[in-house]
């Protein structure tokens, strides 16, 4: 047997196998083929493709397919997409779009190395969630910022980076999409998704502090001390004081900015007043 | 040849060098009792401010089955229910209790005497044979009982063992193989005879047929006080065992003592034992016998300090840290509990809470560099679940809390051998801790 025949044999056995197997692939895709609307392709390319979980949907594939499915966007909105994305979509879908509050992420706690030295020295792992399991932080106080970047290591959108300076995270409010990642994985449940207000304009009390107001005074120079001089000032009713804490009810608040002026410690902080009031020094 | 448990451990030097006598600390001027001192469902508070108390009288219920209620451990006014901090720096609510003069003066006497009246050795069983397990259940849950060891998970839930679940063995928990700590040791060196009524009790309450007292081989004293109540008892033996720690942990226990091990996620009662605290037992006799709920434990204050100041108190629930007499050296670390399991101590304002079993000074170590992992496998050597702490660690670090959960995270028991064994100094423990909570 010659290997000229040898290998002229193999490469028609190899082949035909080759071609039976195309062709019972063939026939399978063609039986159960399964018909699906283009227009999920074209709306999950309109998704930023984080598959965050913001929109409650198992991802962005997930997204679109409920998008199209539905037929309609009430009810699902993409914060990664923002209001121009949407409307992309709704034009995919030829459908009207649905106006929504873009929402931002913003810190309640506004305890930075200044306001709130280290009293206690932390030598374990550099995470918030382990810092917030052994104790109250190196500050002291039981309700701030741990300051170990939990929620900058899980934003999909690098919208969040700690401030060397303050030892706190800074969100970029331009890049942040309000997708909520960081609200959960916070221990300490200190940031909100507050609506992005007309022009940029939001107010916030940046302190989470529930210690009585001598106790969280003595902890942290810039802690809210629930006096509030700033409820009384609101010419809207929007803030309301519980547990010692101030809180801005996001939707009565017109963003005028008088309870920035009026707070003693400096813990109610706004986009539009640049240098937000120092906290007087103790 | 004595026995231990056959997976992992460590041996971390005791420093066992504290006082075996028993004193008592003053009564605090104020007590503060934060109403979650215990696992499950935080106590509902059944007094205002403003009220007046007297000495063991109940000022907080046990809200659900799986909880425990609360007693004053002093007489006074309540001043307030308001938020104070535990020892590590978190806020908890609590009752707050302020005694005039007369009070404290006369609450003292009355406390003194009962401790001068406590007759030592005496092993007196016609309680436990007069009262029906019932009785000594509701007496149990009446006085506000947790284990005393550390877990403080209420002693009437674990006791209430049903016939058809077939609790062979109750394991008496006197191994107390935390390093520095006490308490245990010189509870039962001082009233071994008491212990063993508490045992009597218990036996009766959840109706097992034998009780089993183990301690470790480094407690020759408490072995013999213990060995001499037992003479001529038959239902209550004593074990001695190789000492190793965790040989405390419920699971390591029960194996060293039955031979048997506990399959992953289930309880000791699945080979048929009960375990419960020498501590515990104590505050059983207490609580049916005297009739006093448990206002009062055992403290051990040791570590970095003068020898002299290292000593066993009776404290009142309540007693702020910072009462307890000792003086902290510059630089030092306290600890509430032991080195091992204890949690750092930030705040001495706080207050000794049910499950305070000591406080731990420690001349701040120089601090080791964290390096990577070389993969030596120490930790899983010391490991006593047979888990892998490298690995966990990391699922912890990298957030993979399902494949955490599927490596089996919660039989870990934070023991803390893999981050005492770890030669690159890792912080494994931390790690599996947040895994551990996440992956529940």
């Amino acid at each position: 047997m010659s290997p000229t025949y040898i290998l002229l044999f193999t490469v028609a056995v190899m082949g035909c196998l080759g071609l039976i197997g195309a062709l019972v692939l063939y026939l399978t895709a063609k039986k159960f083929k399964v018909e699906e609307d283009p227009r999920i392709d074209t709306v999950e390319g309109l998704l930023p493709g984080a598959n965050c979980g913001a929109c409650g949907c198992k991802g962005c594939r997930d997204f679109a397919s409920e998008c199209v499915k539905r037929g309609k966007l009430d009810g699902l909105n993409c914060p990664g997409a923002g209001a121009d994305g949407m409307s992309r979509i709704a034009a995919v879908l030829g459908v009207a779009s649905v106006e929504t509050m873009r929402t931002v992420a913003v810190l309640k706690c506004n305890g930075s190395c200044a306001a709130r030295p280290a009293v206690y020295d932390y030598d374990g792992a550099r995470s918030c969630a382990v810092m917030d399991a052994v104790g109250c932080g190196t500050g002291g106080c039981s309700y701030g910022c741990l300051g170990c970047g939990d929620c900058v290591s899980v934003c999909r959108f690098g919208a969040l980076h700690i401030d060397e300076s303050t030892g706190l995270p800074v969100v970029d409010s331009d890049a942040c999409t309000g997708c909520g990642v960081c609200v959960g994985e916070c221990p300490r449940h200190l940031i909100e998704l507050r609506p992005a207000g007309r022009r940029d304009r939001r107010v916030w009390v940046a302190c989470s502090s529930r210690d009585k107001g001598a106790v969280a005074r003595k902890i942290c120079s810039a802690a809210c001390i629930g006096c509030g001089k700033c409820a009384k000032t609101c010419p809207f009713g929007a803030i309301d004081i519980a547990d010692n804490l101030s809180y801005i009810n996001p939707d009565t608040c017109k963003a005028c900015g008088k309870c920035v002026d009026v707070c003693p410690t400096g813990a109610i902080l706004s986009t539009f007043k640049v240098e937000p009031k120092q906290p007087a020094q103790v | 040849m004595r026995n231990t448990f056959k997976i992992g451990g460590i041996h971390p030097s005791a420093n066992k060098t504290a006082s075996r006598r028993l004193e008592l600390l003053p009564l605090p001027k104020k007590a503060y009792l934060p109403l979650s001192q215990h696992i499950g469902a935080p106590a509902t508070p059944i007094v205002a401010k403003g009220d007046k108390v007297v000495r063991g009288q109940l000022i907080a219920e046990n809200s659900s089955f799986v909880s425990a209620g609360l007693h004053a451990p002093i007489s006074g006014t309540v001043s307030g229910i308001e938020n104070v901090v535990l020892p590590w720096g978190k806020p908890s609510k609590a009752i707050v209790i302020t005694a005039s003069d007369d009070e404290h003066s006369a609450d003292t006497e009355a406390r003194e005497a009962y401790w001068r009246d406590m007759i030592p050795s005496v092993c007196d069983r016609t309680l436990s044979e007069r009262l029906s397990g019932d009785d000594i259940r509701s007496a149990i849950l009446r006085a506000g009982i947790v284990g005393l060891g550390g877990a403080t998970f209420p002693s009437h839930v674990k006791l209430a063992v049903k016939p058809e679940q077939k609790a062979e063995v109750l394991i008496i928990n006197g191994c107390e193989c935390e390093p520095y700590l006490m308490c245990d040791d010189a509870l039962m060196c001082t009233y071994p005879g008491r212990i063993a009524e508490g045992v009597e009790l218990m036996l009766k309450a959840a109706g097992i047929p034998k009780a089993v007292i183990a301690m470790e081989d480094n407690k020759p004293e408490a072995a013999a006080a213990i060995g001499e109540a037992l003479k001529g008892n038959t239902s209550v033996s004593l074990r001695i065992l190789k000492t190793k720690y965790p040989q405390g942990g419920e699971k390591q226990l029960v194996e060293a003592v039955t031979g048997r091990r506990i399959p992953s996620g289930k309880l000791p009662l699945s080979v048929g034992a009960v375990v419960n605290n020498v501590a515990t037992a104590f505050a059983v006799w207490q609580a049916v016998a005297t009739s006093q709920p448990l206002i009062e434990r055992v403290v051990t204050v040791t570590g970095d300090i003068p020898e002299t100041q290292r000593k066993n108190y009776v404290v009142a629930l309540g007693t702020p840290l910072a009462e307890l007499p000792f003086t902290l050296p510059a630089e030092a670390l306290a600890i509430a509990g032991g080195p091992m399991m204890g949690r750092s101590a930030v705040r001495l304002d706080a207050p000794v809470m049910k499950g305070t079993s000591g406080l731990t000074i420690l001349s701040r170590p120089s601090k080791r560099k964290v390096e990577a992992c070389m993969r030596c496998g120490a930790c899983v050597d010391a490991c006593p679940m047979g888990l892998e702490p490298y690995l966990l660690s990391t699922y912890g670090r990298l957030r993979m809390w399902s494949e955490a959960a599927g490596a089996d995270v919660l039989d870990c028991l934070e023991c803390g051998a893999c981050s005492y064994s770890c030669p690159a100094s890792r912080p494994l423990l931390d790690y599996i801790r947040v895994a551990k909570q996440r992956a529940k």
